[in-house]
């Protein structure tokens, strides 16, 4: 292509361009976007496909479909699908996952940044960064033997002596609490405490010494420049990370799905009663004996928390973005 | 007007004797009240650890932090405790979920739990029969498909997001990062759902691997992506410079100096899928037997495998459950531990890259 044989005195005056010149050029870059644009395809087919199926359901059901709250689906033809208590059940399940992830995350970060030699911090970034990589249906087997009889016992203690407070109130405390929206909450929050971690970490790591000497050589503490300088300064970085670990939380199924007890009704935040659910559990749940006509409607709560999930993510992407100017090109 | 006489303050001088030792009382002495008071009332340690041993440890931290720098001491040792507490109790967190895989898995495993499959094993077989040998091969053939076509995409991905210059590259970032939290559930009912639309497709090892590489896409592409650009960009320039086109820039230059960050990207990604469990039972039926057609039929896999022995209210298949979710950790922490090992050398890429594109 571009080889010019030797004998030819003066090469022709290129055309100037800011293309690619070559056709092997013209392919690379053909086949890199192509690859690129595979992202926007996926998205858009998961949305296509869930969609035509889950169109039945939700013409049927309209609006009440997130909102309503029974789910009867006796009779084949004429089934009642809505799934506002699992909905609910999801966001509280992934709030209560937030409270308790959040001040274990930064802790965490604060202690790996700024309180541990260079060597132990690297133990203890390997140690986070394995918590995320181990698998949901692990944690769950872990959830399920280990940790349920643990928390009951922590949720039986908090019933005891918080009982007062109305979101610890159980109506029956002598069945136990195990399947309590309290119990997945723990799960899920061992599963984003390290994406909270990672990202506060990063940004944790990136602000400027200066500053943070500064502050320390006029006078201030450890707590005054933690809540003065730290946080102020990485605050956006770690809404986006908590923003993230909600997203992850909301969606988390087979780890929740186990240590979750789903009854379907709506539990508005007595987090240690049996109550509630989550509608990746549910759709867990439901899969196996559901007919085509109620695939329908478990279809229709996959696209709900898809794109629930999707919004959540893509503003708390923009938030770490913008959190991390450092990162980009 | 005269100063009183202040004791000189040193604080670059490392903390004296004396000081170590009310730190270490200060750590030593509320472990020893709560564990005391845990072996005499019989009190539940979870309550005697927030009652107890917290603001003991609190009260105690303060001390030591007042004497040391006086009201401001106070804040800090309040921070100081609270961060290693609650950094402590992540750790614990972890350290029970290994704990309890290794051991109560290590009481399953055997050659034959590796070798066997579970063709002639119901509920209550002892664990001298069968084993999880069908599910490691199932596994991979899943797995290595979703491989096959997802980190080739993936990387070709970080490529366009490191080497174009489109407009649209921070579109096509954001939703490749969009897609990383995608609910690995919502992938299982998309491939379910083309499954049940058509004849294209049937619940199968292949359905299953269609449906793990959206969730293994966006974590190839980005780490892929961060390797890349660890590359400098002048060796990219420098190599356009000589005259070499853009995509001979990438494989002679580019590629070579970001191969282990790119094996990295394969890795994680492996270690992204290789435990995924809801989209597998969505598509695919598991089985007992081995199977090693990935095109047709049921097929068992490790993640599938733990979730049908999980619930089973027989104490072997208990056993099999953990002894498979200890396989699978092994696999992970291997996967883990290699990515780490080869990220590690990262930072000492450059050297022989620029030895490498001066010769």
């Amino acid at each position: 292509m571009s080889e010019s044989s030797v004998t030819k005195p003066a090469p022709v005056r290129r055309k100037l361009s800011a293309g690619p010149l070559s056709t092997g050029d013209k392919w690379f870059f053909r086949t890199t976007s192509i690859a690129a644009s595979f992202a926007f395809v996926l998205v858009a087919l998961v949305l296509i496909f869930l969609s035509l199926k889950a169109l039945p359901a939700l013409q049927n059901q309209g609006i009440d479909f997130i909102f309503g709250n029974v789910w009867d689906a006796g009779d084949d033809n004429n089934l009642i699908m809505q799934i506002g208590p699992m909905l609910w059940g999801s966001l509280l399940i992934a709030l209560i996952g937030v409270l308790i992830a959040t001040p274990m995350a930064i802790s965490m970060a604060y202690l790996i940044v700024f309180m541990l030699n260079s060597r132990l911090a690297k133990v203890a970034t390997t140690l986070v960064d394995l918590l995320a990589a181990l698998p949901s249906v692990i944690i769950g087997l872990w959830g399920f033997y280990v940790f349920t009889p643990v928390a009951d016992q922590w949720a039986s203690i908090l019933n005891k002596y918080l009982g007062w407070i109305p979101i610890f109130q159980v109506e029956n405390p002598e069945y136990g609490f195990r399947g309590s929206p309290f119990i997945a909450g723990w799960i899920v929050a061992v599963m984003i405490v390290p994406i909270i971690t990672s990202i506060t970490r990063e940004i944790f790591s990136q602000l400027d010494k200066d500053l943070i000497n500064g502050a320390l050589a006029l006078g201030g503490s450890r707590l005054s420049v933690f809540r003065k300088v730290i946080l102020p300064t990485a605050s956006g970085g770690v809404v986006g990370g908590v923003l993230l670990g909600l997203g992850r939380a909301i969606g988390e199924t087979v780890a929740i799905f186990y240590v979750l007890q789903i009854s379907f009704d709506i539990n508005l935040g007595q987090v240690l009663e049996t109550r509630g659910g989550a509608v990746a559990s549910w759709i867990l749940a439901r899969f196996g004996e559901a007919t085509a006509n109620e695939q329908s409607g478990l279809m229709a709560a996959g696209l709900v928390l898809f794109i629930i999930t999707l919004i959540i993510n893509s503003i708390a992407n923009v938030i770490v973005n913008r959190a991390q100017p450092w990162r980009k090109d | 007007m005269t100063f009183a006489a202040r004791p000189a303050i040193q604080p670059w001088r490392r903390a004296n004797k004396k000081r170590i030792w009310q730190i270490v009382a200060a750590s030593v002495l509320p472990a020893i009240l709560t564990g005391a008071l845990v072996l005499l009332t019989g009190i539940d340690p979870a309550l005697a650890t927030v009652v107890v041993f917290l603001p003991s440890q609190l009260v105690l931290a303060s001390l030591v932090g007042f004497s040391a720098y006086g009201r401001r001491g106070l804040g800090d040792a309040a921070l100081v405790v609270l961060t290693i507490f609650l950094s402590a109790f992540v750790m614990v967190l972890l350290l029970s979920v290994l704990y309890s895989v290794l051991t109560e898995g290590a009481k399953a495993i055997s050659w034959q739990f590796f070798s066997q499959n579970n063709v002639y094993v119901s509920g209550t077989t002892s664990l001298d029969y069968g084993g999880v040998g069908h599910a490691i091969i199932g596994s991979l053939l899943v797995v290595g498909i979703t491989t096959i076509v997802a980190v080739p995409l993936g990387i070709s991905m970080a490529i366009y997001l490191t080497q174009s210059q489109s407009k649209i590259k921070n579109l096509v970032r954001t939703v490749t990062q969009a897609l990383s939290g995608l609910p690995s559930v919502v992938s299982g009912l998309f491939i379910l759902s083309i499954i049940t639309s058509g004849d294209f497709l049937t619940k199968s090892g292949f359905a299953a691997s269609l449906a793990l590489i959206p969730l293994m896409l966006p974590t190839v592409a980005r780490v892929a992506e961060e390797a890349l650009k660890l590359v400098p960009a002048d060796l990219r320039y420098a190599a356009l410079a000589l005259g070499a086109p853009n995509y001979r820039a990438f494989f002679q230059v580019i590629l070579p100096a970001a191969k282990s960050g790119l094996i990295t990207a394969l890795l994680l990604g492996l270690a992204r899928v290789i435990g995924e469990t809801a989209p597998l039972i969505l598509t695919l039926n598991t089985n007992n037997g081995t199977s090693l057609n990935p095109f047709e039929g049921a097929m068992a896999t490790l993640p599938t495998y733990i979730y049908s022995y999980l619930s089973s209210s027989f104490a072997p298949s208990q056993q099999r459950a953990w002894g498979a979710a200890l396989v699978l950790l092994i696999v992970v922490a291997v996967l883990f531990g290699l990515a780490r090992v080869l990220g590690r050398s990262k930072s000492l890429k450059t050297k022989p890259t620029n030895k490498k594109a001066s010769k």
